[in-house]
């Protein structure tokens, strides 16, 4: 046997002597304790139902919305573009590599702030980066998109802009509700007015 | 802790693909070094006249294991950020026959084959070629394999968690094993009649 074989098998085999002694490791991520207790009294981590109802019309694609609740209540009803991935399933490896998505924005919902907020923990802890909690959860965006209340005459322009909005949301996602009588007959017909520039306006500047 | 350099931030990640081109250079050449451009030489391992492709692959990992536990251990690297490929059981099962019998009639791996090309090693294009069409026939029938493709999906794990044993006793039985894997190949290639290529 060639003789520089045998070194290099007698440096290997010490090699691993030497790793038969190093000291067991704790190899499970998460974050301390102290971090996760700062990060749950800071209520950064809940968006309102409008934030979200705004991406999901722009379609941000860096959304990324999860109905925690089980198959049969999402099947029943969701918010559209959700997918559904429920609580006692987050710790499975295709469901966290579906989360281990950095450049993604993973919003967690569920009837009300429980069961969301149960699923941002167990994340927190797995040191996920960028998970947020729907505020009121899949009840409170049906409550204040779907079910919008017009506000009163005397509402300052901003609940009257935010109303619209919420309609307008609301027919994105559902399809127009005033749409079934007769359209064409409502439909009001506008007088086009031409608005012609003055001649020789000479602020008109030009090229 | 400065490892690993890009997940540390040392290396910036848009540099990713540049490291990657020339890790890739260089596993190409250590290959070629290797003498794994022949399929002859690569064949050796099924017949038992030349067992250089257990050596070459069980040194490697042997070394790059090593060197893990040791830097961590050490301090200079954090072992627990490393990307760990996902164990898709079915995937690997089914892939790994496919990729066999490719082997052991071809005499290549994708690797190696792309190593003949370059010293224009006639068999390793036809290879390559039939690695291509192998490739188009995957893509296009994909939706009939994307179940079995995407089913039992393991995670990152690591084998001496599925053992259920120590990292460091498995790491040791690993060497000694590799070691004494090495000591009989030689004995195998004896044994065996010599084949001229």
């Amino acid at each position: 046997m060639n003789k520089k074989y045998l070194l290099l098998a007698g440096i290997a085999i010490s090699l691993g002597i030497g790793i038969l002694f190093m000291p067991e490791k704790n190899t499970e991520k998460q974050v301390q304790p102290e971090q996760l207790l700062a990060a749950i009294n800071d209520p950064s981590r809940f968006l309102s139902t409008d934030d979200i109802t705004d991406r999901l019309v722009k379609k941000d694609p860096a959304l990324m919305l999860i109905d925690v609740r089980p198959a049969t209540q999402f099947s029943a009803f969701s918010i559209p573009g959700a997918v559904n991935f429920p609580i006692d399933s987050l710790l499975t490896a295709s469901i966290q590599d579906m989360l281990n998505q950095k450049e993604m924005d993973k919003v967690f919902f569920s009837s009300s702030d429980l069961t969301s907020d149960q699923a941002w923990i167990i994340c927190k802890r797995m040191g996920l980066k960028r998970i947020y909690v729907l505020e009121g959860g899949v009840n409170k965006w049906f409550n204040t998109i779907v079910k919008a209340v017009k506000p009163a005459e005397t509402a300052p322009a901003e609940a009257m802009e935010l109303y619209q909005f919420r309609m307008a949301a609301c027919q994105h996602f559902f399809g127009s509700r005033e749409m079934g009588a007769n359209p064409v007959a409502t439909a009001e017909k506008k007088e086009v007015r031409v608005v012609k520039k003055a001649s020789g306006d000479k602020t008109g500047g030009g090229c | 802790m400065v490892g690993p350099l890009i997940p540390m931030g040392v290396i910036p990640e848009t540099w990713n693909n540049v490291i990657a081109l020339l890790l890739g250079g260089g596993f190409g050449f250590a290959l070629e070094a290797s003498g794994f451009s022949s399929s002859r030489k690569i064949m050796g391992t099924f017949f038992g006249y030349d067992f250089v492709v257990l050596r070459v692959f069980f040194t490697a990992a042997v070394t790059a294991m090593t060197g893990i536990l040791y830097f961590d251990y050490m301090g200079w690297m954090d072992a627990s950020m490393l990307y760990i490929n996902p164990y898709y059981v079915m995937s690997a099962i089914v892939g790994g026959i496919i990729m066999g019998m490719g082997f052991a009639l071809g005499g290549f791996c994708p690797g190696t084959s792309f190593c003949g090309i370059a010293i224009g090693k006639i068999d390793a294009m036809f290879f390559t070629a039939g690695l291509f069409i192998g490739v188009f026939i995957f893509s296009e029938l994909y939706p009939l394999f994307e179940g079995m493709y995407n089913s039992r999906n393991l995670g990152g794990v690591k084998i001496y968690e599925l053992l259920g044993m120590r990292e460091t006793v498995f790491a040791f039985l690993l060497i000694v094993a590799a070691v004494g894997m090495f000591y009989g190949a030689g004995f195998v290639e004896k044994k065996v009649r010599k084949v001229e290529y």
